[in-house]
């Protein structure tokens, strides 16, 4: 644990060294350096505890209530501290070319201290063991966010996107002081360890409220339907590496959350478990197809957040539902295909978001309708975004599709379960074409994405004129990228440490758990093997057609258009032509407005949740507050009343009231 | 690979040489219905032969997206081939949870073919990527309705285990016939239909542009570029129709040429019924087909259903 306490330290002294050298250029490469020497530090116990060491813990006698200080080291923290650390890493060293363009006229120092602050806060999130120390790292995220977010302050639409999310982590954090506050209830310290000792003498209705409070303040901080309407103008409004990260890493730790519960509370009730897995399978199914409809590259891939989110919470629930059923082997495989695809998506996110950004930065617009063609202007942004779409929809050889693998076997095993766990367990199966339907509008959202924004022709001059983003945001896109494909071909490499993680939470000895996922081990060796056949007959067939084009002519001419002589890019299939159809199929639950013409087919998305849900409901408390008003009259006297009257029912209250 | 044997390598083999008769052995049978003679059920080979020696035009909007397309969609094709286990045991390579494999090896060539039509810049093609994943994420879910319903069936979690019998396995045979397997085994062919861009969902032989999906995509490829497309469509029906004949005729214990005999028989059968269908029904109205696949995948749902309870 001394490596790690050093890592947070050289964090911590990176976000120094942005207050001490300001915007100076040579501030930048130090807070890089002092980022990715701190992430190497910590990062070595978290691998070696994942390679099979033994957990570690720190323990300090604070001083201060609630007991001792305690930072501890298990495979599930290390998983997660290994996510934080690598996406983090990559956005920093982004952020630093990123915002080197604006260090003119904007305190660009800030963000970057503020950025270094919530890595290490992250960091210390996932290895507290104590719940003061959790939550002032849960706030000191929360708040180092808000301040990256709203980075580009100056636009109306950044500090909008910042209140709300300000207003719902903080709704989120009041959720999680109620669900501690029940908890220790039955008695002992503030920590981890005294938390789960006590949670035997809790009965069933606190436990019901404790999961259920986790459930609900982690799940604001992950983005789960309903409560993920803060994430997409956040996500869209923060500078594109602030994206990646709160996208890839910071919306984890709600996830985080609701597995460190589970291992503390012990097999989680069935019912709960298949809570998880329908607001799972909704948020992923409503994600994805929101996603679709968005005409916004990073609102997009902010929505795509929530159907991931969606995914990693099937394999928790089924793996609650596993553990509830007293299903060792379901339980570790759907917690550990949860660890695999947070990992998963921070990569994949990561690339695509700062790809994303790397195209708002040659073009300056984020709209899918002014892009176009910028596979050409940008060959290498192109690729890594590429990578990152294929990955996120889940097709082999890349990272997605492993993760996704584990999520759907699990599904498939929970349908063969017999005996005691019988049918109720059974039922779990259903999630598997839910979860293929929300893999189809994936790639149907990300044909989209990737087609309109880098295929075809520039939609606008901006377009037009883009030019390849420079090397230091391209080295954090295609570093992203390589590790998509990496997991993807060697996932065997990487099953085992997450199934380690799932034993964990499971509550399972890896001992006893390693014989009844060895075979799953063994098969992710075969997904290499696909991987490289698949090379290799791609390969012979390309062999083939340049054998064959070898002999002929090959000429370069117009796209055919019906022999229509004068084409223009206009013409092309738009995001909202091309989201049409799926949006007709799903009619209201797409939540767009159409506008058709004679000569124009245009679609408007909204957030049903916000706009249909949320702000009428605002509106008629505003209302209601407004009917109040009178009370408010500005003199003293009336003032003097109302506490007259408020003392005397009081008194009137401890009287009649009954003696406890 | 381990534990390949030959028979699975000649079962592949012939599989991969065969698939090129089955587009030919429907339109055939379409044309006989509807009294024509039509061209010879060898036509792809011959078309597939002319393609290779044929010259090329390459729009100067497209990148190298454009070209990688069609290798990509034959390529994973061929390697979906290699999860079924033709020769009635078991695959070249088999893992649980294979069948997401073979359904995502489909996305992915689905994908980059998409990705290759938007390429063009052209209007047409836009409006066929547009449709065809529209509609492919509805048989997506069809598909995996009916490879669940066959894994609770077998209790098996590989393509290998629930469609054939393999030596030594302990689930060999699985499968039992009853009211799931021929809810799964119809839905499956209503899913054939959509996947392979047949009629009622798409039609091959269409030539308006304005009502096709999968035509359209590939307008502008030609040559070699063609034949690739042409084979990868021809791998990608034999594929389909021999899960269904995998499904139909448990073959444990057959020797192997019977078994690869009725696999073949199997498959031409289904390329007959493909060719009935489309004498016998026409094209839906685009706004349909969505319902269509909806009851074709509530066809392998119901399956499904009655196999948990």
């Amino acid at each position: 644990m001394t490596l790690f306490l050093a890592g947070i330290g050289l964090l911590i002294a990176g976000a120094g060294s942005g207050i001490v050298f300001r915007n100076r250029p040579a501030g930048d490469r130090r807070l890089v350096g002092l980022i990715a020497a701190g992430a190497v530090l910590a990062g070595i116990p978290a691998v070696q505890v994942l390679r099979g060491g033994a957990p570690r813990e720190i323990r300090w006698h604070a001083g201060v209530p609630g007991g001792d200080w305690v930072l501890g080291l298990d495979p599930l923290s290390a998983v997660f501290l290994l996510t934080i650390l690598v996406v983090g890493v990559a956005s920093a060293g982004y952020g630093a070319a990123y915002l080197a363009a604006e260090r003119g006229h904007r305190a660009v120092w800030m963000s970057h201290t503020a950025f270094a602050l919530v890595l290490a806060a992250m960091a210390l999130v996932v290895t507290s063991r104590s719940v003061l120390l959790f939550l002032g790292a849960w706030e000191l995220m929360a708040l180092g966010s808000y301040v990256l977010i709203v980075t580009e302050h100056e636009h109306a639409a950044v500090r909008r996107a910042g209140l709300l999310y300000l207003v719902a982590t903080h709704a989120g954090t009041l959720a999680l002081l109620a669900m501690f506050a029940v908890w220790s209830r039955a008695g002992g310290e503030w920590t981890f360890a005294a938390l789960a000792a006590a949670r035997p003498a809790l009965g069933d209705g606190a436990t019901a409220a404790v999961l259920c409070l986790a459930l609900a303040g982690f799940g604001v901080k992950a983005g789960l339907v309903p409560f993920h309407f803060w994430l997409p103008p956040a996500h869209a409004a923060a500078p594109s590496h602030v994206s990646a990260l709160m996208s890839g890493v910071v919306i984890k730790t709600g996830i985080y959350g609701i597995l460190r519960v589970i291992t503390l509370a012990g097999p989680p009730p069935a019912w709960w478990g298949w809570t998880v897995l329908a607001v799972g399978a909704a948020s992923a199914l409503l994600g994805v197809l929101w996603a679709l409809v968005q005409h916004d590259l990073k609102r997009l891939l902010a929505y795509h957040s929530v159907e991931n989110i969606g995914i990693i919470l099937i394999g928790t629930g089924v793996g609650a539902l596993g553990a509830a059923s007293g299903q060792p082997v379901v339980a570790i495989l759907g917690y550990g295909a949860a660890a695999l695809h947070t990992l998963n998506h921070a990569l994949f996110k990561g690339a695509l978001f700062l790809a994303a950004g790397a195209v708002v930065r040659s073009t300056g617009t984020r709209d899918l309708e002014r892009l176009g063609g910028l596979a050409r202007r940008m060959p290498l942004t192109w690729l890594g975004f590429l990578v990152g779409a294929a990955a996120i929809i889940g097709v082999p050889p890349l990272n997605g599709f492993v993760s996704e693998w584990l999520v759907f076997q699990d599904l498939f095993r929970a349908g063969q379960s017999t005996g005691g766990a019988g049918p109720a367990l059974r039922l779990a199966v259903f999630a598997a074409p839910a979860l293929a339907l929300v893999g189809g509008l994936a790639l149907a959202c990300f044909a989209k994405a990737a087609g309109i924004v880098f295929l075809g022709s520039p939609r606008s001059e901006e377009a037009r004129v883009a030019r390849e983003a420079p090397a230091g945001l391209l080295g954090p896109v295609l570093a992203l990228a390589l590790a998509c494909v990496v997991i993807g071909v060697l996932p065997a490499l990487f099953v085992r440490p997450v199934l380690l993680a799932g034993a964990t939470v499971a509550g399972q000895a890896w001992a006893g758990a390693a014989a009844s996922v060895g075979d799953v081990l063994a098969d992710a060796q075969r997904i290499s093997i696909l991987a490289a056949g698949l090379f290799l007959v791609g390969g012979l067939f390309w062999l083939i057609r340049r054998l064959a084009l070898r002999r002929v002519r090959v000429r370069a001419g117009e796209t055919w258009g019906c022999g229509y002589p004068l084409p223009t890019p206009r013409m092309q299939y738009t995001a909202s032509s091309f989201a049409a159809p799926l949006a007709a199929v799903f009619g209201g639950l797409s939540g767009v407005r159409e506008h058709r013409g004679a000569t124009v087919y245009h679609s408007v998305p909204m957030d049903p949740v916000l706009e249909r849900g949320l702000a009428p409901l605002w509106a008629r408390v505003e209302r209601l507050g407004l009917r109040l008003r009178p009370m408010q009259q500005g003199r003293l006297h009336v003032y003097l009343i109302y506490v007259v009257v408020t003392v005397v029912a009081l008194l009137v209250y401890l009287v009649v009231a009954p003696v406890r | 690979m381990a534990g390949a044997t030959a028979s699975e390598f000649v079962s592949l083999a012939l599989l991969l040489a065969v698939a090129p008769l089955l587009p030919g052995v429907a339109a055939r049978t379409r044309a006989i219905l509807t009294g024509r003679r039509g061209a010879p059920v060898y036509q792809l080979y011959a078309d597939l032969w002319k393609l290779l020696r044929r010259g090329v035009v390459y729009s100067t909007t497209t990148t190298a997206m454009f070209r990688l397309a069609p290798i990509a969609v034959a390529a994973t094709a061929v390697l979906a081939a290699v999860l079924l286990p033709l020769d009635g045991t078991g695959g070249l390579l088999r893992f649980s949870g294979d069948a997401l494999a073979f359904a995502y090896l489909l996305g992915l060539g689905r994908f980059l073919l998409v990705l290759g039509a938007l390429d063009t810049g052209s209007s047409f093609e836009g409006m066929g990527a547009s449709r065809e994943v529209a509609f492919a994420s509805v048989v997506e879910m069809g598909l995996f309705f009916a490879i669940a319903t066959v894994s609770v069936m077998t209790s098996e979690l590989s393509l290998s285990g629930m469609f054939g019998a393999p030596p030594g396995g302990a689930g060999g045979g699985g499968l039992r016939a009853g009211p799931s397997l021929v809810m799964v085994a119809a839905g499956l062919f209503g899913l054939l239909l959509a996947e392979c861009a047949r009629v009622p969902v798409d039609d091959p032989h269409t030539h308006l542009e304005l009502t096709m999906i999968h035509e359209v995509m590939v307008l502008d490829h030609g040559g070699p570029d063609l034949a690739l497309l042409l084979y990868g469509g021809a791998v990608k029906l034999a594929v389909m129709s021999a899960l269904i004949v995998a499904l139909l005729v448990p073959r444990a214990g057959w020797s192997l040429p019977l078994s690869l005999a009725a696999l073949f028989a199997g498959m031409l059968g289904v390329a007959v019924a493909v060719g009935v269908v489309e004498s016998a029904t026409a094209r839906l109205r685009l706004l349909k087909v969505p319902l269509y696949l909806a009851g074709a995948a509530a066809l392998a749902g119901f399956g499904l259903v009655l196999v948990v309870r």
